[in-house]
């Protein structure tokens, strides 16, 4: 069995190494804050590193390593003058999280220079064999960022996800997040008087109000998935094969699963949502509970075949 | 704990240091704290040792120590150890170890691991409201990107069969991360959290990608734009309503009122589900056999709701 905190302590151990053998002068807060240590943890790496050495292990042997006038001191490591190269999981982490930043709008030339840099000495043809996608198409992300760093009040036209329906309402945004692949703003909502988060995308027109807002000390987890509750919409629908992507896209509960079938529990705000899927479905799926769907599903159809008949 | 970081340091220190490959007897002779250990303790030991090394991203290597290849000895090449520097000025360091800090992957800030070996985090204000969640990626993704990089063949068992692939690209997308590689049927696409069971090939460079690969093309289009049927021109109709929603899934303008678009489908089956997406709100216009073929699949949907009691 190896602990990730056996590794982690020793791949922090073979970085900080490195970076003071290079340095004429390491300060001891400024090595803290590099590389995320307390007083007390790098105190104890630097025994650890007191007691290692070359065979022998005589006191020629050993690495020099304390701290000396608020400074850290390293000597005789010259076998580790370089940092261990990155695991494909460490690269793959980095890259990734360059290339999120890139891909929201909110990258700077920097960034993207980093990116590129960093591709050339891990994967060289990286930009076409790793793409992170969270394309922000309604470009509202850098804004809403903007309005939370400065604690700006904003008015937002919205569509919302479980109801057809746009209402207009003034947020005060605390953060802005990609999840699942899409954009959420997390913020109090003054038109339900609580907090609530809201997918940018959905965002249809937004203005920045010229009214700042006070920032909870605390701020309440973000929740992007559906909640339900007591007025919802209920109903049971049986998936084929062919209709089985509804699992990744929609929360939904699985019922019960054969071979053929997957029946799922599907909650929302109103009929409408279930019935428009429904009917995108076609023949791949089959209403087994919920009359109200079934009604909205026959009075969308009997409209959408009056149009095209 | 302690035990362990201080023997794996001067195991690395040994092996980083030694001239020539050296056999498990050599380590367990010499290096300070395998002494005194009956067998099958050391064993144990040297094995979740190595297991550490690796996982730190140090190149272990087992070599012939002869021509006749009787013996074999651990060998860690200092060349090969080393990070290789990707040359990031301060700004540039700057920009990633921000990137770092906002994205997760797996419920760990997936870069940092990587900054710290890259020389720590850079102080700096950055992208604060800002924050990404690439979801989980598990271990399979590291090694993925691992045999990505090196052109190594995978195996692995994917909704029940075993699939040999050449690994080409990994992509995240809609919350998950997917792999697009190519099979005796030729390009697929897996999600990574359903593969099981994989297997990396030893060999490195046993095969060759196309040059025109680019995984951005996996991700970047729209369901009705992949697929194989011949393509057609379709025209569609919005109300005011969803008029701006559908235009930014269609990479339009956004209109003030009602939109009418031409929309090239090479899905026919995937553009009828989305426009019927938009319930009573979206209408074909032309040509006729997508306005049949939205009618039929209307059709299909109300007379499965006919079988209800």
């Amino acid at each position: 069995m190896t602990s990730s905190r056996t590794v982690s302590r020793l791949s922090r151990i073979l970085a900080l190494i490195p970076y003071v053998l290079d340095r004429e002068a390491a300060d001891v807060s400024e090595i803290m804050e590099r590389f995320g240590y307390t007083e007390e943890q790098l105190t104890r790496d630097l025994n650890t590193i007191f007691v290692c050495g070359l065979p022998g292990y005589g006191p020629g042997d050993l690495m020099e390593a304390y701290i000396d006038e608020e400074e850290v001191i390293i000597d005789a490591a010259d076998f580790f003058s370089k940092a261990p190269r990155l695991t494909p999981f460490e690269a793959l982490g980095l890259l990734a999280s360059g290339m999120t930043v890139v891909g929201s709008g909110e990258g700077s030339p920097a960034l993207e220079s980093a990116v590129r840099k960093l591709s050339k000495v891990v994967m060289p043809d990286a930009d076409t064999t790793l793409t992170v996608d969270v394309l922000d198409q309604s470009r509202y992300v850098g804004t809403l960022r903007d309005a939370a760093a400065d604690h700006k009040v904003v008015h937002i036209v919205y569509r919302s996800v479980g109801k057809e329906e746009t209402t207009e309402r003034d947020i005060e945004p605390w953060s802005v997040f990609v999840t699942l692949g899409r954009w959420y703003v997390h913020g109090h909502c003054r038109l339900v008087g609580g907090s609530r988060t809201f997918r940018v995308d959905r965002i249809r027109a937004l203005d920045i109000l010229d009214e700042t807002f006070e920032r909870p000390e605390e701020v309440p987890t973000p929740g992007v998935g559906y909640s339900p509750s007591s007025d919802d919409v209920t109903c049971v629908i049986d998936l084929d094969a062919g209709a089985r992507w509804v699992l990744e896209y929609y929360p939904v509960e699985v019922v019960q699963e054969s071979a053929t079938t997957t029946r799922i529990r599907f909650h929302s705000p109103d009929a409408e949502v279930p019935a428009r899927l429904l009917l995108r479905l076609g023949g791949h799926a089959k209403l087994v509970e919920g009359p109200e769907v079934g009604l909205r599903i026959g009075e969308i159809g009997a409209g959408l075949l009056a149009k095209y008949r | 704990m302690q035990n362990v970081v201080e023997r794996v340091l001067n195991l690395l220190i040994y092996l980083l240091e030694s001239p020539a490959p050296v056999t498990s007897n050599d380590v367990r002779n010499t290096v300070h704290g395998y002494a005194d250990q009956s067998d099958e303790a050391f064993h144990r030991m040297f094995e979740r040792d190595k297991q550490v090394l690796r996982r730190l991203g140090v190149p272990l290597k087992l070599e012939p120590l002869d021509v006749w290849e009787i013996d074999e000895g651990y060998t860690v090449d200092p060349e090969e150890y080393a990070i290789p520097d990707p040359g990031l000025n301060q700004e540039e360091r700057l920009a990633l170890s921000v990137a770092a800090r906002l994205v997760r992957l797996d419920g760990t800030e997936a870069g940092v691991g990587a900054i710290i070996k890259l020389g720590g985090m850079e102080r700096g204000d950055g992208l604060e409201p800002l924050g990404a969640d690439l979801g989980q990626g598990a271990e399979a993704l590291g090694e993925l990107f691992g045999a990505i990089s090196d052109r190594r063949k995978v195996r692995f068992s994917y909704r029940g069969h075993v699939r040999p692939v050449d690994p080409y690209g990994i992509a995240h997308r809609r919350g998950h991360w997917y792999l697009v590689g190519n099979t005796a049927d030729g390009q697929r696409m897996y999600r990574v959290d359903r593969i099981e069971g994989l297997e990396v090939g030893e060999d490195a460079g046993s095969f060759t990608k196309p040059k025109g690969f680019d995984i951005r093309t996996w991700v970047s289009s729209q369901p009705w734009e992949t697929g194989a049927d011949p393509e057609i021109e379709a025209e569609v109709r919005f109300d005011a309503e969803v008029a701006w929603w559908a235009a930014r899934s269609l990479g339009l303008e956004e209109p003030q009122r009602e939109l009418t678009a031409k929309v090239a489908v090479s899905n026919r089956e995937a553009f009828v589900g989305w426009v019927l997406s938009f319930g009573a709100s979206a209408e074909v216009l032309g040509p006729p056999e997508m306005r049949q073929a939205v009618a039929d699949r209307v059709e299909e949907a109300l007379s499965r709701l006919e079988a209800i009691p």
